[in-house]
């Protein structure tokens, strides 16, 4: 594959964004074959190299599992963008590359001198992708958050989970992995693509709310239309029956107890004559009680329990093979072991293993979409802090070894 | 006129659930998207809630929102006249999204080696649940099971409940966001080199990005993260980190973190509402004005100031419930939030019809639509792009709207279409 042209190569890209929403979309686009530099300061860390997980016995900017998975293959260059010389140092940067990335909020952007009428100042061609939280306008663009609180002000937490629970969320920073950085993806080809075209670049503005609130518009338009607020339904939906997360057979981890969980969902009368087979045709499954869809959902919590009284013997390695060989949708509910570990995704070599100075060998989610002729890859780990300061000062920014020294003594490099 | 990204692409759409918000993405960037329904009727048109509670194919409120801008086209292509038709078709399409079953159009003599020598340069795109390799690529999928098989889910939720599956098939949005971009990309290297590919989306794969550092931690620490309902990887209940009840409904709070303002902000506040109650006085003013992340990092690793601060945390916890049930959730939202305090409203769908950030952006849109003789609102698009605007063209189609109108523009004469009409094949 060494020769293999990929689609983005030239295209040059300069990512002055943190977290997750914005380093991942740039990771893609160098996957696929453009040139990337990460801006960071250690003036202004990106909390990422803060978090862990930390390789055990390891700690530091450099090691961080969280921030190196979203910025492998770039190069790092650390610029304290509160001294004068390192913004003038992100200008050129800006003058170089085709895309520009960020998630800062508006407040940040403004100090720093780097919204859309001062950076197109520098380089009028420049596709520029804003990732503002709230957008770049509005009564509450100011307003401070992240993943987890977008998840509550989005509608997620609302509508997802049990309805006699409390509306926890998703666990983790939900929109900040695939919404938010996959619609920027979306956004910043297609504007790749006209700037082909008409040689004209563009600004691009994600606000983080209407990005997220996008994907659960048809909850919103029953309200708008219906005047109906949806509540959380559990896991239950509208159109299956059965359809949830059964609980199997409980295992041990480190000798703790780890409860384990099969998905089915049942959507018409030959899954549902699957699911009976598959669990024997018991006598209870056999009735008018559960003969058709209407009756299956009216019966919801008896048909769950006694689903239920079957997958609780088993193990839902044992009822995954089992339920799909008569037709059944049905999954294992997979913990980061399993998913590490899964088979079908080896085949696929889904997931990447690089080689980092200092967290060893580690891993690192694979691509988004596999393209059969221009696969894509993560070229090398997660960069340490500034590890690229030299190269990018020289190579890219055409700074004379002068120039640098006085960047390194102002702190602009830092 | 503004210009649009994807005006001379044509896409011929074959996706079902898993795949309809990626030719949604493509039709609202402009692209002449093609939706081929079966003439027995298309499943996604089936899906609730409908307009009006009003069950029909032309209500389907999730079927109206994704298929906006498209062309609908009633075709058996497992016919031999239909396929011939389809076959024309495609030799005038950039991009075919489907979501069949893995092997399923190559069955039909349509796989991607067929479409290429029918149109050189073609992209498909195919979304499955398993991606079209692998021992599970022929395992049946449907939302849950995707978002279950990539581990997110064991992530979701209260230790008590079941593992919770995000609201809104957010499996097939996820694919269908990576089929939008793994299309785009492979439209951006044909542009550039004249070379087609065959764009392979697996949900399971696309999703495993969302455990955030579940499986990070496991490389490194064989560790297995679980659920731990909103107090992510803090260990204990604290105040002001979490869910809290307002008196209308609930406010997700993150104080005393970094990004937000700090305690003694907050407490400013509950002084100035009049409901700080005890907390500037001594033991619990110590502890109030400095909480932060530091403070219990510092606590962690002098156990033995442990059981003194454990009371006085659980009691702020208390005063700071009190205090959110004293006032509606848009009022500690916006009040927070004008003083920095990292507070977020729990949002119905009501609240996200009403707010008023969305509403001052003038992102939601009313529409007219002929065959209801009403107007529909829509949300916007995800992304605003200055130059190439998404853009509302026209509401979604009525099955087969544009038959005769597509069939006659890839030159198929009215009494071939009357014969493929007649024998049920359009």
């Amino acid at each position: 594959m060494a020769n293999v042209k990929l689609p983005l190569e030239g295209i040059k890209v300069a990512d002055f964004s943190w977290f997750g929403a914005g380093p991942i979309c740039a990771e893609n686009l160098g996957r696929f074959g453009a040139t990337v530099v990460r801006v960071e300061s250690e003036s202004h860390i990106d909390g990422l190299r803060q978090v862990g997980p930390f390789p055990e016995g390891k700690t530091g900017y450099n090691v961080s599992g969280y921030f190196n998975n979203y910025n492998a293959g770039k190069f790092s260059l650390t610029l304290n963008l509160n001294i004068p010389r390192a913004r003038d140092m992100a200008l050129k940067l800006v003058a170089w590359a085709d895309v520009f990335i960020t998630n800062h909020t508006p407040r940040i952007l403004e100090r720093w001198g780097l919204l859309y009428d001062d950076i197109v100042k520098v380089n009028p061609q420049i596709i520029a992708a804003y990732q503002p939280m709230q957008g770049l306008e509005g009564p509450h663009k100011y307003f401070v958050g992240f993943g987890a609180v977008l998840n509550a002000i989005t509608g997620y937490n609302y509508l997802s989970g049990f309805p006699h629970r409390p509306p926890v969320g998703l666990g983790t920073n939900y929109p900040d992995y695939v919404i938010n950085p996959g619609h920027t993806l979306v956004a910043i080809l297609a504007a790749l693509r006209h700037k082909r075209r008409t040689g004209k670049g563009q600004k691009i503005e994600l606000a983080q709310v209407e990005s997220v609130v996008a994907t659960l518009a048809p909850a919103v338009m029953d309200y708008t239309e219906n005047g109906r607020v949806q509540m959380r339904k559990g896991n239950r939906i509208s159109y299956a029956a059965p359809h949830g997360a059964f609980r199997c057979q409980d295992a041990t981890w480190d000798n703790q107890p780890l409860d384990r969980w099969v998905t089915i969902a049942v959507f018409n009368d030959d899954q549902w004559a699957g699911l009976v087979r598959a669990m024997g045709s018991p006598a209870w499954a056999s009735g008018a009680k559960f003969a058709t869809f209407e009756a299956r959902k009216e019966n919801e919590d008896e048909l769950e329990a006694k689903i239920t009284e079957w997958t609780r013997e088993r193990t839902p390695e044992e009822l995954m093979p089992l339920l799909q060989s008569h037709g059944v949708p049905a999954g294992i509910v997979q913990h980061s072991k399993d998913v590490l570990e899964d088979e079908h995704l080896k085949a696929r070599g889904y997931f990447e293993y690089l080689d980092h100075p200092e967290t060893g060998r580690s891993v690192y989610d694979g691509a988004p979409f596999k393209l059969s002729k221009t696969p894509g890859s993560l070229k090398t780990p997660a960069p340490l802090l500034g590890q690229h300061n030299d190269y990018v000062c020289k190579e890219i920014l055409g700074m004379s070894d002068e120039e640098i020294a006085e960047a390194l003594i102002e702190q602009a490099l830092y | 006129m503004a210009d649009s990204a994807l005006s001379d692409i044509r896409v011929i759409d074959l996706a079902g659930e898993t795949g309809v918000y990626c030719t949604k993405l493509l039709a609202d960037l402009g692209a002449d998207v093609i939706r081929i329904e079966h003439p027995s009727g298309d499943p996604l048109r089936e899906i609730g809630p409908f307009w009006h509670d009003e069950r029909a194919a032309d209500r389907s409120l999730i079927f109206l929102h994704n298929n906006a801008n498209k062309r609908s086209v009633t075709l058996d292509i497992t016919h031999p006249a239909g396929k011939a038709a389809f076959e024309k078709l495609v030799a005038t399409a950039d991009v075919v999204v489907e979501t069949y079953e893995p092997g399923y159009l190559d069955s039909l003599g349509l796989g991607y080696d067929a479409l290429d020598r029918i149109r050189p340069g073609i992209i498909l795109t195919s979304i499955t649940g398993f991606g079209q390799d692998g021992p599970h690529a022929h395992y049946k999928w449907s939302d849950i099971v995707g978002v279950g098989m990539s581990g997110m889910m064991h992530l979701a939720g209260d230790k008590e409940d079941p593992p919770n599956r995000p609201y809104g098939n957010q499996g097939y949005i996820c694919a269908g966001i990576d089929g939008a971009a793994g299309t785009l990309m492979a439209l951006y290297h044909r542009d550039v080199s004249g070379e087609g590919q065959h764009v392979d989306v697996s949900m399971q794969e696309a999703l495993i990005i969302n455990n955030e550092t579940a499986i990070m931690t496991f490389d490194f620490n064989k560790r297995i993260a679980g659920r731990t309902g909103s107090r992510g990887s803090i260990p204990i209940d604290l105040p002001g980190i979490g869910i809290f009840k307002a008196n209308d409904g609930e406010v997700f709070c993150y104080l005393g973190t970094p990004g937000g303002a700090p305690w003694p902000v907050v407490l400013d506040w509950m002084e100035r509402e009049g409901k700080i109650e005890d907390l500037r006085e001594p033991p619990n003013d110590d502890v109030a004005r400095n909480l932060n992340l530091a403070y219990l990092s510092a606590m962690i690793r002098e156990p033995a100031r442990i059981p003194a601060v454990l009371p006085i945390l659980a009691h702020m916890r208390d005063v700071f419930e009190r205090f959110c049930a004293s006032f509606s959730k848009w009022y500690l939202y916006e009040e927070a939030q004008k003083q920095r305090i990292m507070i977020g409203i729990v949002s119905t769908p009501e609240d996200l019809a009403k707010n008023p950030q969305l509403n001052a952006r003038g992102w939601y849109h009313s529409e007219e639509h002929d065959h209801l003789a009403a107007r529909v609102t829509y949300a916007g698009a995800p992304y605003r792009l200055a130059e190439t605007p998404v853009t509302f063209r026209w509401r979604a189609p009525l099955p087969g709207e544009h038959t005769d109108e597509v069939l006659s523009e890839i030159g198929l004469p009215p009494t071939d279409v009357e014969s493929l009409r007649s024998a049920g094949i359009v």
